[in-house]
């Protein structure tokens, strides 16, 4: 029922929906099938699946899903994983999670079992009730690894005529995975997705606005230097965050089970939840000049002046802020007016 | 007759790997270790501000992601020429010595276990411990509905395998028990680090998390679970399993590499990355009772057998390798490190080689030979020296904070210089791992990465010798061609972390230099 409570938060569900979820998880003997594909990756997904502490990893591997091919935890090798995977296939109506980008540059820059990534997610997707691309990889291609020399490309890029759902972020947030599939299964439903395919519940805003350091932005206490405990809480936005750029709930929802989360940490948020990631956000440690949105929305500090109280203004000013964009706008809006700048 | 067999995905590893052997007389006769994919990350680096390199190399794996994340800050540190005040070494050393907390642990039971034990004796567990009888249910569970994934299909149980119902429910027990402690591990790294993996807060010239009393107190008091757990589970189920059920394999030494055994050294217990808590050094064909100095000069990578174009052996600064598919000699992703023109093992085992604490070398005069179930038992004792060190760093952390002095950044040395060079050479849990960077005009033109798994996992070097997982492979006793256990018991044993790896090699300026350690 824990889970329920998390699911029915998640989305912000009515209560009635817990009983829902709790009767699709009472069916476990039917757990649903899972193929989880491993591509261009660096298991770092699969590693935070693990991470998870409630629901622990152990339910989830054994109580929640049926878990029937996936690299990094399964008992059969070889022929044997390479088996599993096409017996549930013919089965059908299973959930398929990619991990990892697929590579374009060329289909031998990731083989397994002697056939290329690109076969395997087009072959295993095929009879899939639902895709998930899980972390910044699989949704983007783009992120770590898609500037590389191998091209990698995003799930959504191959697999056109499946739902598709994607969830970014470096790694994948296990809540958000578990969210996801438990909605699924209790509704048959996709959740409500953003033009990246993401849900709204996890990405519709701004890590700015809910930044517990937005008080400190809003005074112009800026960190410059990380040993001073008087700065500690200070906004990073000098240090580079990309956090006036990037829709996520981070801010709310805390990583390892509410343990932390980069900006308490002291550590900019690097973006990972966006498009840009990583490349367009470099660098990622200084302040970019612009966040480049294109000059009908630019904005400098005297403009922004004007929206903010005199003394913030000025706070920035004395920190050599440069220009910023803070103005929150429609996630899909910036997203276009960066591509454009891109 | 000769018999080849292909195993791919080898899997419980991470990243993708293909070994195949040729079997003849019931014993593998000649192996080949393939790793089956590329990614290219040190390109994305060039042209970049340098201190991105921390945080993107952390994305190489993400089992060991602090690893590389320190390695890399050590790179930068060496080129900016940061001084990273004590609370900075020791929260890294906090972040890193979690790290490895969940990571051995993990290794041992949901990358290994399965390899060793018969999971169905769980069925005729005919005792009494409620503990146990509630496993069997949860295990009885699956069975009852046929749905018994991810625990099969598998290879056959064969003669070493341990089917003693008592042993077998009790290893399951802390197959599930470690699945929380590990996740616990990785939150203690979270909780100095803003998450894990890939965390947030090693940057160059120290760390961005200064902390408080609370959150030391939390990570102290899930320290000490997880220790406990280490110590009176982990530590004694490998020595269980190595000097009982498990003694054939390992007095045959099943999956021994030539005995060459390298070590950077790491977690430095004073300043300067100085006095490290695993020396560094370099063991020659078995001989450990002369250990030498490593020369990092003596570092090559060949690409004769790897997917690259053809050159000479370089030195990781010097590489000129462009990636090439349609090579017909080539067999692997992996490029082949050596040193002086060995292949190295690099690891638990070759630390404790290099480091002879007495726990270990009991082990090896009770009569586990080097091989598969010695780098088991090797990580175990090593996991115990490190847990001893974290409460001291904890504790050194700790005053400092109390006290106000802790001081975790050098901020002087923040901005980045016009052209520099650095190397960081540290253990990883899978091994020796270093990062070198060069910066020219304030940005970095070559990145260069060589980790344990490559030294582990190389294919043949231009001179045709095996890398050490080839290596130990052949002779490995391989009774039924259809239910290789052996094979990947010995692969496993090492490991593997391919994302890791796999990595290119750009064009480099034509400075060549020296890397030598204390």
């Amino acid at each position: 029922m824990k889970l329920c409570g998390a699911v029915t938060a998640a989305f912000s569900l009515p209560a009635g929906f817990k009983r829902d979820i709790a009767y699709a998880t009472e069916q476990a003997i039917k757990k649903p099938p899972v193929i989880w594909l491993e591509g261009q990756d660096c298991a770092g997904c699969s590693e935070s699946l693990l991470s998870s502490l409630n629901p622990s990893a152990e339910e989830l591997i054994l109580e929640t899903l049926s878990i029937r091919y996936h690299e990094t935890i399964m008992a059969g090798t070889g022929m044997v994983a390479e088996h599993a995977r096409e017996e549930t296939i013919k089965e059908g109506g299973y959930i398929v999670v990619v991990e990892g980008s697929i590579p374009k540059a060329d289909d031998r820059f990731c083989e397994i079992g002697g056939k290329s990534f690109r076969e395997i997610v087009m072959e295993t997707a095929e009879n899939a009730a639902l895709v998930i691309g899980v972390g910044s990889c699989a949704s983007y291609g783009a992120g770590i690894v898609g500037t590389t020399p191998s091209e990698g490309g995003g799930v959504a890029e191959f697999v056109k005529n499946k739902p598709v759902v994607l969830l970014p972020t470096c790694p994948v947030k296990p809540s958000r995975l578990v969210s996801t599939i438990m909605y699924y299964l209790s509704t048959g439903k996709v959740p409500e997705l953003d033009r990246y395919k993401r849900p709204v519940a996890f990405y519709s805003e701004l890590l700015h606005d809910n930044c517990p350091r937005r008080g400190q932005f809003e005074k112009g206490n800026f960190l410059t230097d990380w040993n001073d405990p008087r700065q500690r809480e200070y906004c990073l936005l000098l240090k580079g965050c990309k956090g006036p750029r990037t829709y996520t709930d981070c801010a709310q929802v805390w990583w390892n089970d509410g343990a932390n989360f980069c900006i308490n940490a002291g550590a900019p948020c690097a973006g990972c939840t966006q498009p840009e990631f990583y490349a367009a956000f470099s660098p990622l440690y200084d302040k970019q000049e612009i966040f480049n949105i294109g000059p009908a929305r630019s904005i400098n500090l005297d403009s922004v002046g004007a929206a903010l109280t005199g003394a913030a203004a000025a706070g920035a000013l004395a920190h050599g802020l440069g220009r910023v964009i803070f103005e929150k706008k429609d996630s899909q809006d910036q997203d276009e007016d960066m591509r454009e700048a891109l | 007759m000769t018999q080849k067999i292909v195993i791919d995905p080898v899997t419980r590893i991470e990243g993708h790997l293909a070994i195949e052997v040729e079997v003849e007389n019931g014993k593998v006769k000649n192996a080949w270790s393939k790793g089956t994919m590329f990614r290219g990350l040190e390109a994305l680096l060039r042209g970049k501000d340098p201190r991105d390199a921390s945080y993107v190399t952390d994305r190489v794996c993400g089992v060991c992601s602090a690893s590389h994340q320190w390695a890399s800050a050590l790179a930068l540190d060496d080129a900016f020429g940061s001084d990273v005040p004590d609370g900075g070494r020791l929260i890294r050393n906090l972040i890193l010595g979690a790290q490895w907390l969940h990571d051995h642990p993990l290794h041992f039971y949901h990358l290994s276990a399965l390899d060793y034990i018969d999971i169905m004796a769980v069925a005729q567990y005919k005792g009494s411990d409620p503990g146990l009888n509630a496993v069997k249910g949860k295990i009885m569970k699956l069975v009852q509905v046929k749905d018994t994934a991810p625990l099969t299909p598998r290879y056959e149980p064969d003669e070493f395998s341990v089917t003693d119902p008592e042993i077998v429910t009790a290893a399951v027990a802390h197959y599930l028990k470690a699945l929380e402690i590990q996740a616990k591990a990785k939150r203690m790294g979270a909780l100095l680090g803003g998450k894990m993996p890939h965390n947030a807060a090693i940057v160059v010239g120290g760390v961005t998390a200064y902390p408080d009393m609370q959150i030391l107190s939390q990570y102290r008091s899930l320290l000490n679970e997880v220790v406990d757990f280490v110590e009176n589970v982990y530590v004694k189920d490998v020595l269980m399993f190595g000097t009982g059920p498990l003694l054939p394999l390992a007095a045959a030494g099943i999956g021994a590499s030539a005995g060459h055994y390298l070590s950077y050294g790491g977690f430095p217990n004073s300043a300067g990355n100085k006095d490290l808590l695993y020396p560094a050094g370099v063991i020659f064909d078995n001989k450990t009772d002369q250990v030498e100095r490593v020369n990092y000069d003596l570092i090559k990578e060949y690409v004769g057998y790897s997917w690259y174009d053809d050159g000479p052996g370089r030195h990781p600064l010097e590489g000129e390798t462009a990636v090439n598919r349609d090579k017909e000699k080539g067999y692997s992703f992996i490029k082949a490190p050596r040193y002086v023109g060995r292949a190295m093992e690099v690891g638990p085992l070759a630390r404790m080689m290099v480091a002879k604490p007495e726990a270990f070398m009991k082990l090896i005069n009770s009569g586990v030979k080097p091989g598969a179930v010695a780098r088991h038992a090797a990580r175990a004792v090593e996991t115990l020296v490190i847990t001893k060190q974290i409460y001291r760093w904890l504790d050194e952390v700790t005053e400092q904070v109390a006290s106000g002095k802790c001081r975790i950044h050098d901020t002087d040395t923040w901005e980045v210089p016009e052209n520099a060079t650095g190397a960081g050479l540290n253990e990883a849990p899978r091994g020796a791992l270093g990062h070198w960077i060069n910066i020219r005009n304030k940005k970095i033109e070559n990145y260069q990465l060589v980790v344990p798994s490559t030294w582990n996992l190389s294919p043949r070097d231009d001179k045709g010798v095996p890398g050490p997982v080839e290596q130990a492979l052949i002779g490995t006793p391989v009774p039924d061609v259809n239910n290789p256990l052996n094979v990947v018991r010995i692969v496993r044993s090492f490991d593997p972390c391919i994302s890791c790896a796999v990595h290119i090699i750009e064009p480099d300026s034509n400075r060549i230099l020296e890397f030598m350690v204390g």
